[in-house]
């Protein structure tokens, strides 16, 4: 399966490239224009790949941490937080300074959100899961509010950037911030495959885990570390895409099964495929108005969302 | 060399303390379990022995090491747990999942080698579940799943096993199939097995030695007719039973039936002198069969007070915190002239209350039954000249009945 999904990267990447806004077309890479517009194409595609990447793992990780299959990063605030940090970034003129500067205000406030969320969930020396979830979607909500406020004070020129950012865009302008993310990314996704036999044991529960010879403390940290991370890098490169961290990894455990040492790097890959081959329809579909990304990843996550609470009700997973 | 050892070990969660001065060693291939009443320690003796609960005082050692010397995936390869139910909402199959076990036995990116495939056939094998282990594991039935928590803790290989009440949600079918099937692993794997239970018969039938445990304490550790003393029981479980020893058989205990009023059987009026809650579970008893109660003098706020007012029972109250005054004494003494009998439960005596002793001395005067309860009767005189113990020696002297538990008031109260 892995070795199936690693050839058909190339494949969608490849099959993407040739989408533009003006309907399937090579441009031609003899003209200046033609390159140009290959290499702006050529970068989009790799951004969306590795937001998608990023994405479908930092999903797949938090449902295992969370013992949750409905957790995501939106659920735990984390994309909220690093969304509210990203446009205080853009708000403030920091992006255009420097390319690190959006991804670390992204990882911060994400990483704050987090602990926030965290501290709240703790009580007497314990953490439970439906804490964490209620006050993720809380301190989401609230994130979102405080986006909207800045939106509101935002000028016109500053509010159509966050705006466009907001929706979820891949149209990445500064390699380095691509090269800074995929590295971030690639850094992440390396720790939580080492941690992937912990993940499993994990999902028994945090005392199950411990007579498997696991720290459940260290191993819900660092999980929980590496999916901020992962959704800041995310964030930073693309703004705020939804609904790959849910969909990818569902589908990717019927395929695979749920242990993580395989699901982990398919959901990468297939994480990476998917968000690509959205963006492409994105761009072609209504061609040459672009939709944004983001609106058709929720199109097709939110019923996705909806039908497997119905298969959990009907008492899939109890 | 013991399995586990066990020295001296108090354990608590945050304030509340659970275990005091737990001794205890378990030698290798042998099966123990730990009986008490919900809430005595039993499940904590467990988690300390895995170090999930580090002990405040005391240390536990697994084959002789500390077990804070011994790290996590070490750990794993000692002692293996089943807990009473295991849960997981990722949708493995049951192979997938009894292959956790093997989760401390290899390198983190090692693939599984021969020797862990070999280590879960086996465990498949034993617990009856190799033509299950491709069914998800959400589907299994009860008994199926105790089976295949109990293969995933034999995939670890340990030496120890630990359960958790591993009966608790079975049927009397997989009660008795899950214990032989224990049985069979002790005996072929020379496993060391320790078990939490509440089937005291289940336990006296499979397990070498019984710990029975009370309010954190270790109340008796031997064989189960050691063990399983009608005495010892009634004290820890406060409830009545009946034991039977049978040569060759292992001891069987059934409850005693809660007394109650025959269908002929005469209401009396009963006065109870108590305070302090040493007279609520009385109280109850005595409306429960149907007698006619009364008590007093308490001061209000008393639990006693609190329980006769929950159960209509006519009291004669003083005012809270005071020293019992003439008015409540008298208002008691009426009340107590109606009574048939008259019951001193387990107070202590002061200055403040040691007047009471006077309406149990004018009710064997007057010919009615006095009982007298004798749990810690010298412990509990705290009048300045010590009165009270011999005032209550006297009724008894005088004929007054000697009782311990409340059953006990009820069976004399039907009898004569």
């Amino acid at each position: 399966m892995l070795w199936l999904l690693a050839a058909l990267v190339p494949l969608v990447l490849g099959g993407a490239l040739l989408f533009g806004g003006a309907g399937a077309l090579w441009p031609d890479p003899r003209t200046e224009l033609g390159r140009a517009l290959l290499q702006l194409r050529l970068y989009r595609v790799l951004c969306g790949f590795v937001v998608g990447a990023g994405l479908a793992v930092a999903g797949a990780v938090l449902q295992a941490l969370l013992r949750n299959p409905l957790a995501e990063p939106y659920v735990l605030g984390v994309s909220s937080g690093a969304g509210l940090g990203a446009a205080l970034v853009i708000m403030l003129g920091l992006a255009a300074r420097s390319a690190f500067a959006l991804p670390a205000g992204a990882f911060l406030c994400a990483l704050a959100t987090l602990a926030l969320v965290y501290a709240l969930a703790r009580q007497h020396g314990r953490t439970s899961i439906y804490g964490l979830l209620l006050s993720g979607v809380i301190l989401s909500s609230v994130a979102s509010s405080l986006l909207m406020l800045l939106l509101s004070l935002a000028s016109t020129e500053g509010l159509h950037g966050i705006t466009w950012w907001l929706l979820g865009n891949l149209q990445s302008d500064s390699p380095a911030t691509l090269a800074l993310g995929s590295a971030l990314i690639a850094v992440s996704f390396a720790v939580v495959w080492w941690l992937a036999r912990d993940l499993d044991a994990l999902t028994l529960g945090p005392e199950m885990a411990h007579h498997l010879g696991i720290s459940p403390a260290l191993v819900t940290v660092l999980g929980l570390g590496c999916a901020t991370l992962l959704t800041a890098a995310a964030v930073a490169m693309s703004g705020l895409i939804g609904f790959v961290g849910l969909i990818v990894p569902h589908a990717l455990r019927t395929l695979v099964g749920p242990g993580h040492r395989r699901l982990l790097p398919t959901a990468a890959l297939a994480g990476g495929c998917f968000l690509v081959a959205c963006d492409a329809f994105a761009r072609t579909a209504f061609a040459p108005i672009e939709v944004p990304v983001g609106v058709v990843t929720a199109l097709l996550g939110g019923p996705f969302f909806l039908w497997l609470l119905r298969r959990r009700a009907a008492g899939w997973m109890e | 060399m013991n399995a586990i050892e066990l020295q001296n070990i108090s354990a608590a969660y945050r304030e509340c303390d659970v275990l005091h001065d737990v001794t205890l060693a378990v030698a290798e291939g042998e099966w123990l379990a730990l009986l008490g009443p919900n809430g005595t320690g039993k499940s904590t003796v467990l988690r300390v022995i895995t170090g999930l609960l580090p002990a405040r005082a005391g240390q536990a050692l697994l084959g002789g090491r500390d077990i804070r010397a011994i790290s996590g995936a070490e750990r794993a390869r000692l002692v293996a747990v089943v807990p009473q139910e295991i849960s997981t909402p990722l949708p493995f199959t049951v192979g997938e999942l009894v292959a956790l076990g093997r989760s401390s036995a290899h390198g983190r990116l090692a693939r599984a080698g021969a020797a862990d495939r070999r280590a879960i056939e086996r465990a498949l094998a034993y617990t009856d579940l190799l033509e299950l282990r491709d069914r998800p594991f959400g589907e299994l039935s009860g008994g199926e799943r105790q089976r295949a928590a109990i293969a995933l803790a034999l995939a670890q290989e340990t030496r120890i096993l630990l359960l958790d009440e591993p009966t608790a949600h079975l049927d009397l079918n997989h009660q008795w199939e899950i214990l032989r099937l224990l049985e069979r692993l002790r005996r072929e794997c020379q496993l060391t097995i320790v078990m939490t239970s509440h089937d005291l018969n289940l336990a006296a039938e499979f397990c070498s030695r019984l710990a029975l445990f009370d309010h954190g304490r270790l109340a008796a550790l031997g064989a189960p007719a050691e063990v399983l003393r009608e005495d010892l029981l009634r004290e820890v479980y406060h409830c009545d039973v009946r034991v039977r020893h049978e040569s060759g058989r292992a001891p069987e205990v059934r409850p005693e039936r809660r007394p109650q009023l025959a269908a002929g059987g005469r209401v009396r009026k009963v006065h109870v002198l108590a305070g302090g809650g040493s007279g609520a579970e009385l109280l109850r008893l005595l409306v429960l069969t149907g007698h006619q109660a009364s008590c007093g003098p308490l001061n209000m706020g008393d639990s006693d007070a609190q329980a006769a007012a929950a159960l209509d029972v006519s009291a004669a109250l003083e005012k809270p915190f005071s020293p019992l005054g003439p008015e409540a004494l008298d208002a008691a003494r009426r009340l107590a002239a109606e009574a048939e009998a008259l019951v001193l439960a387990e107070v202590p005596f002061g200055s403040g209350n040691v007047a009471v002793l006077a309406l149990a001395e004018e009710a064997l005067a007057r010919g009615a039954r006095v009982l007298v309860n004798t749990r810690h009767l010298e412990q509990r005189d705290f009048t300045p000249q010590r009165v009270a113990l011999p005032r209550l020696k006297a009724l008894l002297d005088r004929g007054a009945i000697a009782w311990q538990h409340a059953d006990e008031v009820i069976r004399a109260l039907e009898t004569g």
